[in-house]
């Protein structure tokens, strides 16, 4: 028996709170929906990361450090982890790693931290034929199921990926608001997909990581998941198709962070599952201070 | 044309499916060791990278057809490509010894057959040439030897002196100081025993290259005897036949009438067959070369070796193939080196 997905995440997780306090990760994600609720239950003390303006000033000055208002009945959101579980998902990442291991982590850090706000997690994720979703449930053994999901659907004999048809899934079978959480990888955007995600974003909110694709400028011949193609990483050696890769490379990635920043999205891109953690962290940061 | 070891090409095909077959099936294989990546799109969409690709694959090409040929060039030349002919191979070991009347009516004859004989001493190899003239007395001009730059002096300068230049007049001193003139049967005596003598002879030196030679006399007459000759023409003509020389006889004024055996000519005629040899009527002085070409052909005939089935490897043109391929292909190969 496998180690479980989500115990591979807590650890992961457990690592990152030696360097930064845990609790700045919840008090991150705690603040990405504003205004959950107005009943007052009690006062916690502040952790880096908590919403400044949730601070207690009565409360703190009386109390000499800070306190944070907590409210009851806070209304139990939903994330709806989005992910591609293509054929590209089972190719390699910037470092080396399957991506399909970067995006399990992804999804089972912010997956776990829902879970420890009370929050439901759902998941729809698929490949170019279609999409399965699951519902939003709360539980570690129902955010193993999700985790399961992807790890064992997105393989090389998966079909080829296409974000945009779970896009669309989500678009078409979700009516209420929630907190979307789509992994994806250095896809090349196009109208068609601005304006698909500017319909999401307009009903969601949306936290987006990418994962960093394997560099072709290196040797090694790798082939393509998509037709089995091998690529000629050593002809991409010489100066002039190294060049021109670079120049390339560094258009697409232009090209994404100007629909993300068009479209208010906060992104983050992660090479590595190290750099997992410390990439949601600046993520949700950077979503609070998005707006 | 054929080929030695024809085994050799139904081997090689089946050697080379083989290798063909091993190597499609590690390609299709070779994913599993390599990276996947995705959106390889990066890389191929880039029109530099395209004609890299573009270059690559003509080298490649360019390597691949190298290769194919140096392969099929090697097996071809392993095959042993092989002429079978039969050769009478011809032996260069014929003595001649010209023996030219030297009398005032044979001069165009001797300057003829001198010249042609110039000409022919050019291309021997192998073969000795002596020259004797003989007037009332026969004079040994030079002996049997195959110094042919000598030979071709002393044959430019004989023909000098039948063509009546001056200064070389001198050639002729000696042969006309005994009793008589034309004194054939004594000349022709005298150039048959300027050929070695053969082992049977008394006196005879044991002498390895001399047994197998032929000899021949290209004798040069008109058959006009005035004198007292020691040998007659047959007693010379028996000397030479027991000597094993064959006798070709010139004669460049046979004026004879009627089928009498005693005149000139036919003397001349009998005694030259009764050697094995010819006897040719000259006409005119130009036949000459035509005539000595007839007779060296006759002799190089006689004395040609048995036929022999000779094979002979003929690699060059696939290893010439399989040099040049494999040069393109070192070319090819350090073009492409990654």
């Amino acid at each position: 028996m496998t180690t479980s997905l989500v115990q591979r995440v807590k650890s992961k997780m457990s690592i990152f709170a030696h360097r930064k306090a845990r609790g700045m990760l919840d008090g991150e994600y705690g603040s990405v929906f504003k205004g959950r609720s107005l009943d007052f239950e009690d006062l916690r003390a502040y952790v880096p990361g908590d919403e400044v303006r949730d601070i207690d000033w009565k409360a703190t000055a009386r109390h000499g450090s800070p306190l944070i208002r907590r409210y009851v009945a806070v209304r139990r959101q939903t994330l709806l982890l989005v992910t591609d579980t293509g054929r590209n998902m089972a190719a390699t990442a910037a470092d080396g790693e399957d991506k399909k291991d970067i995006a399990v982590m992804a999804l089972g850090v912010l997956g776990y931290l829902a879970l420890r706000h009370r929050d439901v997690v759902g998941l729809v994720a698929g490949d170019s034929t279609g999409s399965r979703s699951l519902p939003a449930k709360g539980g570690e053994a129902h955010l193993e199921r999700l985790l399961r999901e992807v790890d064992a659907h997105a393989g090389l004999s998966a079909p080829p990926s296409e974000l945009r048809v779970q896009l669309e899934h989500v678009a078409r079978n979700y009516r209420q608001r929630m907190l979307l959480f789509v992994v994806a990888d250095e896809f090349l955007p196009d109208a068609g997909l601005e304006a698909l995600l500017r319909r999401l974003r307009a009903q969601h909110e949306i936290l987006w990581l990418t994962i960093r694709d394997a560099n072709l400028g290196q040797a090694g011949e790798p082939y393509d998941v998509a037709d089995s193609r091998v690529l000629m990483s050593h002809l991409a050696g010489s100066e002039a198709v190294s060049r021109a890769y670079g120049v390339a490379v560094a258009e697409r990635t232009a090209a994404r962070a100007g629909m993300f920043r068009r479209l208010g999205i906060a992104e983050v891109a992660a090479g590595s599952s190290h750099e997992v953690v410390p990439a949601i962290f600046s993520l949700l940061e950077r979503h609070r201070h998005g707006r | 044309m054929e080929l030695i070891f024809w085994w050799v090409l139904p081997a090689a095909l089946v050697m080379a499916g083989a290798a063909v077959w091993w190597g499609l099936r590690q390609y299709k294989a070779g994913n599993a060791r390599r990276r996947p990546v995705a959106h390889g799109d990066r890389l191929t969409a880039l029109p530099e990278y395209q004609a890299a690709v573009r270059r690559y694959r003509r080298w490649l090409l360019v390597m691949a057809v190298a290769a194919g040929l140096l392969v099929t060039a090697c097996t071809v030349a392993a095959a042993r490509p092989a002429e079978r002919s039969n050769v009478r191979p011809e032996q260069h070991n014929r003595d001649i010894v010209l023996c030219l009347d030297a009398s005032g009516s044979m001069s165009s004859a001797d300057s003829a057959v001198v010249e042609t004989f110039g000409r022919l001493a050019q291309e021997f190899d192998g073969e000795r040439i002596g020259l004797t003239i003989f007037d009332s007395t026969a004079v040994q001009v030079f002996p049997l030897t195959d110094d042919y730059e000598y030979v071709a002096e002393q044959l430019k300068e004989a023909r000098r002196a039948f063509d009546g230049e001056s200064e070389a007049a001198g050639f002729l001193d000696g042969t006309w100081g005994g009793e008589g003139s034309s004194l054939i049967g004594d000349g022709l005596a005298s150039c048959v025993r300027s050929f070695p003598k053969t082992d049977g002879e008394p006196g005879a030196v044991q002498h390895q290259s001399s047994q197998q030679r032929s000899r021949s006399i290209i004798l040069a007459t008109d058959n006009y005897l005035s004198g007292n000759p020691i040998f007659t023409l047959d007693e010379a003509g028996a000397l030479a036949l027991e000597s094993g020389v064959r006798i070709y006889a010139l004669n460049p004024g046979d004026y004879d009438f009627g089928g009498d055996p005693g005149q000139p000519g036919a003397q001349l005629r009998s005694v030259a067959e009764k050697t094995n040899g010819g006897y040719y009527v000259l006409d005119d002085p130009d036949a000459v070369a035509g005539i000595i070409h007839s007779v060296q052909a006759t002799e190089a005939s006689r004395f040609q070796g048995s036929p022999r089935a000779v094979v002979a490897d003929q690699a060059e043109v696939p290893l010439a193939i399989a040099l040049l391929s494999g040069l393109v292909l070192a070319g090819a190969s350090w073009r492409l080196k990654p």
